[in-house]
């Protein structure tokens, strides 16, 4: 698991290198809440952080642990919540971006496998113009 | 900020010009001595001036029993509209009310006269057997309920919660808009404060030591 990982870090590195010639895109603190028995809607959260001089967007995400993955961001508008399809997510230069409960969210359908807290998932995560980021993505409780 | 100490006698009064003045509220301290309590102005909590009885509804429970207005006698209630199916604010709600409940139970009057109810506006998925497991995953003291579109539209109206089920044939995860606050409901079954959103837990357990205290028990 964990050369597995490595290895899709190194990928990811060397791709953003390639791709921008630069740091590029960074991640952190990437999780996903852990769901009642029996629930096959879960979200993920992170830190995006765009260490580009340029703005990033991110326009997908996907994932062998989901049968879909997609970027959602929850709005409380006059009181209601909804879900909005985000599909261009922008990462403005030098900035982060936190995907965190109640607003940005990737939304991870019917997980292939019962993921309980302190298991890992990959996520990959496409920016516009080629760029992907692999991300193992920690269930918490 | 501006500290407004008042008596227990002109309390709710007070309550009423402040909320007409200043948006609204919260009692965030307390103290006993020389029954005096110290309101601030707050965004987390709504306290109504002249709490609105309930009228009846009839829900069922995740054990299959009646929940209707009965039900929310004698207990302060939050309430909660959501479904099952919702990946966000659904568990981030359920998990903060459930530390919420905790820091109530902690106190020195405890949680036993305290219930949090998940209302489903989701009936159509969200069988009994369903709800159970889902509400009890965050505490095992939480009532799952749900009842059918006319009496989820009851409740809801009475509460000013709104809730938008776009069933869609073919469409297995059909969107569901709902209310993102929490209602406080107290023991004489009468509507008697909101927390809007973003909501935390220890703001919402706080607030409603201090609520509780204040009412004691003429409330019930």
């Amino acid at each position: 698991m964990r050369w597995r990982h490595l290895a899709g870090l190194i990928l990811a590195l060397t791709s953003i290198a390639a791709a921008t010639g630069e740091a590029g895109i960074s991640v952190r603190d990437a999780w996903v809440r852990e769901t009642p028995p029996g629930v096959a809607m879960m979200a993920g959260y992170m830190v995006l952080q765009n260490n580009t001089s340029r703005p990033q967007v991110l326009v997908a995400a996907s994932s062998p642990g989901f049968e879909t993955v997609m970027i959602h961001r929850t709005i409380v508008k006059d009181g209601l919540a909804r879900m909005v399809h985000a599909p261009q997510t922008e990462l403005t230069p030098h900035a982060s971006l936190t995907f965190a409960p109640g607003g940005y969210h990737l939304m991870l359908m019917n997980p292939k496998r019962t993921l309980r807290a302190g298991d890992r998932v990959d996520i990959t995560l496409e920016f516009r113009g080629g760029l992907v980021l692999p991300v193992a993505y920690e269930v918490r409780k | 900020m501006k500290t407004i100490s008042l008596k227990f006698g002109v309390k709710m009064t007070t309550v009423v010009l402040a909320a007409v003045l200043g948006g609204v509220w919260l009692a965030a301290t307390y103290r006993e001595s020389g029954s005096r309590a110290i309101l601030l102005p707050d965004r987390v909590m709504t306290l109504f001036p002249d709490p609105k009885p309930l009228t009846d509804f009839a829900f069922t429970d995740h054990e299959n029993r009646v929940f209707d207005l009965s039900r929310l006698k004698g207990k302060w209630s939050f309430l909660f509209f959501g479904y099952t199916h919702c990946p966000d604010i659904c568990p981030t709600t359920l998990a903060l009310l459930a530390r919420a409940r905790e820091n109530i139970a902690k106190s020195t009057v405890g949680a036993k006269d305290v219930q949090f109810v998940f209302i489903s506006v989701d009936p159509n998925r969200d069988t009994a057997g369903k709800l159970g497991q889902y509400v009890s995953y965050f505490d095992t003291a939480f009532l799952g309920v749900t009842g059918d579109n006319a009496q989820l539209g009851n409740l809801a109206g009475q509460l000013g919660a709104a809730y938008e089920v776009k069933i869609t044939p073919g469409m297995e995860n059909y969107p569901v808009y709902h209310s993102a606050a929490v209602f406080l409901v107290d023991p004489r079954a009468r509507y008697h404060a909101v927390f809007a959103p973003p909501l935390d837990a220890e703001g919402i357990s706080r607030r409603f030591k201090v609520l509780r205290d204040l009412e004691g028990p003429k409330a019930i």
